[in-house]
């Protein structure tokens, strides 16, 4: 694996480079043994980008520019990107797990007759861990060719330091223009926000554990005995209609980092926990003990909702008989 | 328009599953139940939708499985699927999401489907691969994360706006025969209605052997399954459900966080 050289695909929102980019320089850190990686950058002009990445990790970019990459489109980069990376007849190529990752790693792999190995959350000496049954189990994927191409879970890697040394080159070359059968028009924000979740100090989300709709009530009970509280939810929940998606924790939904999080029901998929992994304070309330937002928890609780949401508001009762 | 849905038969609930140490991959037990992986639900919905918008246009069913697969493909037809098919593969343990994908788009490479539909990805190997393989075999453009489409049969386009992080969405025009992987939330999964299940049972669906089919070899292997390790530096709170609650609220009021 050691042979093999490392391209990490950069991404873009906003005009800014994710942090989920800067996540797969220790990701390569750990495949690579210390080898640096290479970043493919793409866009209509990367001068600052390329700059900002190859001071904070010194590596070298190579930055593909042109009207026609404004905007992520798969087919679009998978043009620009494959002749390059077909010059390395051994590589990794990394992106991050997200929805310009796991809708890019295929297109790439295909005609590269490279292994794709998607979601992966660890690397271990010559295999690639990779979460399976909502991150109940894990398996080990061996890739068997000399081109792999790989995404990573948001989060499961630290974000590299500031390197110290010298900059990275920057290369910027024109990306040739074709017409292609996909075109992506922009981008834009869904309206379905929520800024009471954003100013919470307390948030108490529910997940498709609660069972059913009716049992909201209690989740809206639970929040209502903090001040400065909201209510969130999983994406489960708002997509059998239980809540509306402005209310909605995740990464395809709002990040927040509340002082305090109180999760109901939800199991804990990497796409929730990475919209709330950065409260101070996180309770998980879940009949199944074995569910991973109980790796997330700063205190876990295996008990029913139904009986134990009353018992809790009772207990807050207890505690301040006066409010 | 021809649609075909690739829908994934999946296990009903993950507790029924043993890590088979000899084997080095997961086993069923015989408490294992299967139902239609929920992500393809929505993408078959979509589907159906298109059709009844869209009068003449024909949803085909597709299922890649062993025997049981076949009640997948069943309810499918039971929900509105015009014709179903299955692709006998009795292949056990660690499958790669390319052999799936290209027993599929081999399958259905001459059928001239105008839209492949399928879920963003299966419960189980939760990989958020094989729609977006089965275009790239097939040389075709797919969007994944799906949350609305727009199909214009007149024009061979589809507009489409896909899910993206930061709750924002991107719109993407396609060029149809494309291939469309379709985000949770987009719609509500019907039911199965009593006479279409009645027809579902009488249906001859399409059997085709996994070995009739070229496909590409996989390229990469399963060493093996195990139990994550767990990291939580968390505490479970133990006792009776009420001491329970008293203990946590003790410790949200030591914190301050009830103030």
């Amino acid at each position: 694996m050691e042979n093999r050289t490392i391209y990490i695909i950069a991404e873009l929102r906003k005009g800014c480079i994710t942090q989920e980019t800067y996540e797969l320089v220790s990701f390569a850190r750990v495949i690579g043994k210390g080898k640096r990686p290479v970043f493919l950058l793409l866009g209509k002009s990367m001068d600052d980008q390329a700059r900002e990445i190859s001071q904070k990790t010194g590596c070298d970019v190579i930055a593909l520019i042109g009207d026609h990459l404004d905007h992520y489109n798969a087919l679009s980069y998978a043009h620009a990107l494959t002749e390059i990376l077909q010059e390395e007849a051994a590589a990794w190529v990394c992106l991050p797990h997200t929805s310009m990752g796991y809708d890019l790693a295929p297109r790439l792999a295909v005609p590269l007759k490279a292994a794709c190995i998607t979601g992966v959350e660890s690397a271990g000496d010559d295999s690639l861990g990779r979460p399976i049954y909502s991150g109940r189990f894990i398996e080990e994927i061996v890739p068997k060719t000399s081109r792999v191409v790989v995404t990573v879970l948001p989060g499961a890697f630290r974000p590299c330091e500031e390197a110290t040394g010298p900059a990275g080159a920057v290369r910027v070359m024109k990306a040739p223009f074709t017409e292609l059968p996909s075109q992506t028009l922009g981008t834009a924000e869904s309206a379905h926000r929520d800024s009471a979740l954003k100013d919470a100090e307390v948030i108490v989300s529910a997940g498709r554990g609660i069972g059913k709709k009716e049992n909201l009530s209690l989740i809206k009970k639970l929040a209502a005995v903090f001040p400065r509280s909201a209510v969130g939810a999983s994406r489960s929940a708002c997509d059998l209609g239980w809540l509306e998606h402005k209310h909605q924790i995740g990464t395809t939904g709002q990040t927040v980092s509340p002082k305090l999080y109180i999760a109901c029901g939800i199991s804990g998929a990497f796409q929730h926990v990475s919209g709330m992994r950065g409260a101070q304070t996180i309770v998980a309330i879940n009949t199944d003990i074995h569910a991973p937002i109980f790796q997330v928890a700063h205190y876990g609780i295996v008990e029913d909702l139904e009986t134990f949401i009353p018992l809790l508001i009772e207990a807050t009762n207890r505690t301040f008989p006066f409010q | 328009m021809k649609i075909l849905v690739c829908i994934k038969q999946v296990p009903d609930s993950n507790d029924t599953l043993q890590i088979d140490e000899r084997a080095g991959h997961l086993s069923y037990t015989a408490n294992t139940a299967f139902r239609m992986n929920r992500f393809d639900e929505f993408a078959l919905e979509e589907a159906l939708l298109i059709k009844e918008n869209l009068p003449g246009t024909l949803v085909d069913a597709l299922s890649v499985g062993p025997e049981r697969a076949s009640s997948n493909v069943q309810r499918a037809l039971g929900m509105g699927a015009d014709h179903g098919i299955h692709i006998l593969d009795r292949a056990d343990g660690y499958m790669s999401p390319l052999t799936v994908a290209s027993l599929i788009a081999t399958c259905v490479r001459a059928r001239n489907y105008d839209l492949i539909m399928t879920g963003v990805m299966a419960e189980d190997t939760m990989a958020c691969q094989t729609g977006q393989l089965i275009a790239a075999l097939l040389d075709l453009p797919c969007a994944s994360s799906v949350i609305k489409e727009e199909a214009c049969p007149e024009s061979a386009e589809i507009m489409v706006e896909r899910e993206i992080e930061g709750g924002s969405r991107e719109t993407v025009r396609l060029k149809m025969p494309a291939v469309l992987t379709i985000q949770p939330g987009i719609n509500f999964p019907r039911y199965p209605s009593f006479s279409k299940v009645m027809r579902a049972r009488n249906y001859a669906q399409e059997l085709v052997r996994a070995e009739d089919l070229e496909i590409e070899e996989p390229r990469e292997s399963c060493r093996g399954v195990r139990i994550p390790d767990v990291a939580s530096q968390g505490v479970f709170i133990k006792g009776s459900p009420r001491e329970k609650a008293q203990k946590l609220m003790n410790i949200l009021h030591e914190k301050s966080l009830l103030s």
